[in-house]
Formats: structure tokens, sequence, C-alpha cells
């Protein structure tokens, strides 16, 4: 017997690809394949390869761009929800990285990083760290003053403090940044791969549209949201296993 | 609920109406307008004098302007959409070639033939576009094998990699080869190269909307001929006819100062088929576009027909 929630997620799939299906099938847009035939392209893909070399090409800058986010996001939050002044002089610049049309930007980023790694490292930087790092600020700031007080009446250390009160307090919100974070940077990926240069997944996506093989290029996208939600699945294992007692309900 | 199945009827009824209520033709630009554009203008508002009433929509790029056609939601697009014709079941036809395939390898010092650039790098437009199809031709022809291909989409833009040493050999258009070679002649070579006759844009459209819109086909068709044939004869009637207040008009100053050198060396490059192409320029796209590997299958099973429909440029002849 298959548990309950597990039975509502394949219901849910059903529904929405059974949807992709029929509304393909009643012909809407020439350019709109069917989920089937978006499928059986993913496994052509996957069964020559072809879709592994692009990961390993798209991956580079994703891995690298969401760890420096997640490391330096996080240090850089926890400081700045620590110290007031630094909270002035950092804060503002996230909040403009946050709202700024990335899209816009990238010109002005490819004319002082080039067309390489490090533009396509950076774009996932500027999409992933600014919400991981406005976050985990946020959480630290909302630190209840009475546990702090509590520790400090029990003689803890400022490193004890952050790292046995404040850290494991915030950490729900830190995760929840994270998971924001995560898919913004598969976000920024994928645009740096359709804007800069196409490479990886970006270039299927791309050179189907460009020969009009519509179900290589849907299966290209579902890949990566797949690959997506995989990873934020994994990330909330991280979060579940690191801090067991903080689970407020919401992991799944 | 009652509320929200109100505005749904209204939005039904309003989508309704405003599908029989628009009888302009919806036109798919595959680039915002620039100086490329302003013969098209030009004959657009030819065909508006004619009684055409039309609109049109700047696409980001081709491969959306085509999309926006086979969706229908637009009428007739810009581009070569020869793979979506053959992969899409969509009954796409091109009915008029608005311009040549006319693209130039320009390259450093270090090369001054194309048989030098055997194994060395080469910046393109993007994987399966126009340059890259132009690559494959080249390669195929000569027996070379170019090295690494990046991309940069915007000839504008490979100019600028080439000017930065980023690049050392690209394929431009030939109003970005004339700045180039006017302004850094002394750095740059332009490699001779064949003559292609294939397509760089076309316009296309859907079979059936053709056969039931006839009429404004065959006013815009003979408009576009009647610009292409007074452009031959001349270049500079495109900034004469140029409509002040229309979107090549209202582009700035220096673009349209230059309207009279680019149309002249367009037309002196052969960038334009005065006949609109037609079955010359079918055939020519079906040999290019299968060797640049867009066209599938063997090229004697390719019929003209599934890719053209010929009937309003013949009955403009």
């Amino acid at each position: 017997m298959i548990n309950r929630s597990l039975s509502l997620k394949l219901l849910s799939a059903i529904l929405i690809f059974g949807a992709w299906e029929i509304s393909s099938r009643s012909g809407i847009n020439y350019a709109f394949p069917t989920f089937f035939e978006s499928m059986s392209a993913l496994f052509d893909m996957i069964a020559s390869g072809l879709i592994f070399k692009a990961y390993a090409e798209t991956l580079k800058p994703l891995v690298v761009g969401v760890l420096i986010s997640t490391f330096l996001g996080v240090g850089i939050g926890v400081w700045v929800g620590l110290s007031e002044k630094f909270d002035w002089l950092v804060s503002p610049i996230f909040i403009i990285m946050q709202s700024a049309p990335l899209a816009a930007l990238i010109p002005l980023i490819i004319m002082a990083y080039g067309i390489g790694l490090t533009s396509k490292t950076f774009v996932v930087c500027i999409m992933a760290m600014p919400v991981i790092v406005l976050n985990t600020s946020g959480a630290v700031k909302n630190t209840p003053s009475s546990l702090i007080e509590m520790s400090k009446s029990f003689l803890a250390s400022e490193r004890e403090v952050i790292l046995k009160i404040i850290i494991p307090s915030a950490s729900p919100v830190i995760f929840a940044g994270l998971r924001l974070g995560v898919s913004a940077g598969f976000i920024g990926a994928i645009l740096a791969e359709l804007k800069i240069t196409p490479t990886g997944v970006g270039d299927i996506i791309s050179y189907s549209r460009m020969t009009a093989d519509y179900p290589s290029m849907y299966a290209a996208i579902f890949s990566i949201i797949v690959l997506a939600v995989i990873f934020l699945n994994v990330l909330e294992r991280i979060e579940k296993y690191l801090f067991a007692g903080n689970n407020k309900g919401y992991i799944s | 609920m009652k509320k929200i199945l109100t505005s749904l009827l209204v939005l039904f009824f309003l989508s309704i109406g405003y599908s029989t209520q628009a009888k302009s033709i919806r036109i798919a630009l595959a680039e915002p307008p620039s100086d490329e554009l302003a013969a098209f203008f030009v004959a657009l508002d030819r065909a508006k004098a004619n009684g055409l009433e039309y609109e049109w929509t700047a696409f980001a790029d081709e491969e959306l302007a085509i999309q926006s056609v086979l969706s229908g939601q637009m009428d007739i697009g810009f581009g070569t959409p020869y793979s979506a014709m053959q992969k899409s079941k969509a009954p796409i036809r091109i009915i008029f070639q608005l311009s040549k395939l006319k693209f130039f390898p320009v390259t450093t010092k270090d090369y001054s033939k194309l048989e030098d650039l055997d194994g060395e790098p080469i910046l393109l437009h993007s994987r399966g576009g126009g340059t890259d199809s132009i690559a494959n031709v080249i390669e195929e022809k000569l027996g070379i094998k170019f090295g690494e291909r990046s991309y940069i989409s915007g000839s504008a833009n490979r100019v600028a990699a080439l000017l930065a040493n980023q690049a050392k050999a690209t394929i431009i258009d030939l109003s970005n080869k004339n700045k180039i070679m006017a302004s850094h002649g002394d750095q740059f070579n332009t490699l001779p190269m064949f003559d292609v006759d294939a397509s760089d844009e076309a316009l296309f459209a859907n079979l059936d909307w053709i056969k039931a819109n006839a009429d404004s086909v065959d006013i815009f068709v003979s408009a576009l001929l009647s610009v292409y044939r007074d452009m031959a004869k001349d270049p500079t009637m495109v900034r004469r006819e140029t409509n002040p207040d229309g979107p090549i008009g209202e582009l700035p100053e220096e673009v349209l100062a230059e309207l009279d050198g680019f149309y002249t060396d367009a037309v002196a490059g052969g960038l334009y088929d005065v006949d609109g192409g037609g079955e010359k320029a079918a055939k020519a796209d079906m040999e290019w576009y299968s060797k640049a590997g867009q066209l599938e299958g063997d090229l004697a099973s390719l019929d003209i027909n599934d890719f053209w429909y010929l009937k309003p440029l013949n009955d403009n002849k």
C-alpha cells in the first residue's frame, strides 16, 4: 500500500502531464509537442549520452556559483544580522542585486568578465546570493532575545551563543533562503547559457529551437526542472539531518 | 464564484469579438526596426496606400517570430523556417525572399584566404543559425575543418569581439563588414568567398491563411516587388520614401544618414532579388539548407511546393 502523500503526488503529476498531453493533442500550437513526444526525446538524449555531456557543462557554473553563494551568503548574512554597522554597509548592495533586472545587466557582465565560466558563475551568484544573505540576516536578527539572555546567564561565550543559539534558531529561515537561492541559481545558470554563450543545457534549448526540434527543447527544459526539484529535496534532507529538532513541519 | 464566471464570460466574448474584428494582417518581425528593414517598411507603406491594413510586432529573435506564426498568434513572419517547415506539422510556406545570405568572413591579417582557416577557431552567430550553415558549406566545399566554433549573436557584437581581440575570425553581414573595413581596414581582411543565392530572410505564413487572405497577400507581394525593382534602379529611393513618422523615420539621424550608403552597397552586393526569389531561390535554399544540415533527407526527394507557395509571386510577374 503506497502512502497517501505519495499517491497524492503521483495524482498531481498525472493531472499536469495529462493536461500537457491533451492541450498539445488539441492542436493549439504546432510548436508545442505532446508530453510523450517530449519524454521520448528525453530518453533519446539520455540514451545517446547527450544530456549528460550537457549537464557536465551546465553544472560547472551552477555548482560553483551555488557553493559560493551558500557559504559566502550565509556567512555574510550572519554577520549582517549580528552587526548593525555591517548591515548598513552591505544590505543595500544585496537589495539592489535582488531587484536589478539581470537580463539587462548581462551585456555589462560580458564586458567586465568576458564570455567564459566567470561570467556565468557570476550570474548564478547574482541570482542566488541576495535572497540567501537577506533571509539569513533577517533570521539572525529575529533570534528570540530570551534564548540569548538564557545562554548568557549560563555563561556562554560569544562564539557559543552564535553556534549553539543563534544559528540553530535561525536555521529554518536560513534554509528557506537557501532553497529560494538555489532555485534562483538554476534560473541564473540557464539564463547565462541562453544569454551569454550557448553551452550545456542552454545550448540544447537554443539549438533545438533553432532547428524546430521542439520535443527536444521541451525535454531539456523538463530535465532542468526535474533536476532542480531533486536538488531542493536533497537540501531539505540535509536540513532535516542537521537541525532535526527544528523541524517546523514543512519538510516533507 | 458568480463574479469569476461573469468575468470569464466577458473575457470569452471579448476575445471572440477581437478575433472576428481583427482584419489587419499581423506581421512578426524577427528584430526591432533597423536600417535593414527600411525597404520593407517602404513596401508596407505602399501596400497600405493600396488598402492593406497591417500591424507589426518585433520579436527578440527569429525563432520566436517563427513560433508565433506556428501558433497562429501572428499571420506573416520573418526568417527562414526550413527546419520548422520540415519538422513541425504546420503548413507553413515561404512567399517572398527578402534578402540573400550574403555574409563575409572577416579575419585578422594572419589569414588571407578561407583555406588558411583550416583548424582555426571561428566566431559565429548561433549553433544551427545562418552563419553556422555558411561555415558548414565552406567546410564542405573547400574540404577544410574549422577549429572550435564559439557563438555570439549579432554581427555588431562579433565585430566588437574581433576588435577586443577575443576572436581572430568571424563571419558578419554586409553593413558590419563595410563598417569594420572602413574603420580598421589596416588590421583585418575580408576573405574572398563564393556566391550564395540562398535566403537569409524570407516572408512566410500558414498556407491556409495565405489562401484565405489571397487579396491582402497579393497587395503585399506586389508592393514588395515594386519597391525591390525601384530600389535596384535607384537605391536612394528608400531614404526618400521613408515615412518620417514611421518606425524607420524615427530612428536616430545618424542611422538615417547611412541608409543611402547601406542600400547602395546592398544592391551592388546582390543582397536583394528583384523577383522576390521564387523558384530560383527555392532551389538554392533547398540545396543550401540541405548541405547546412537544416533540411533532412535526400535533396532530390525534397519538393519545392512543400516549402514555397509561388502563386502570389507568379501572379505579380
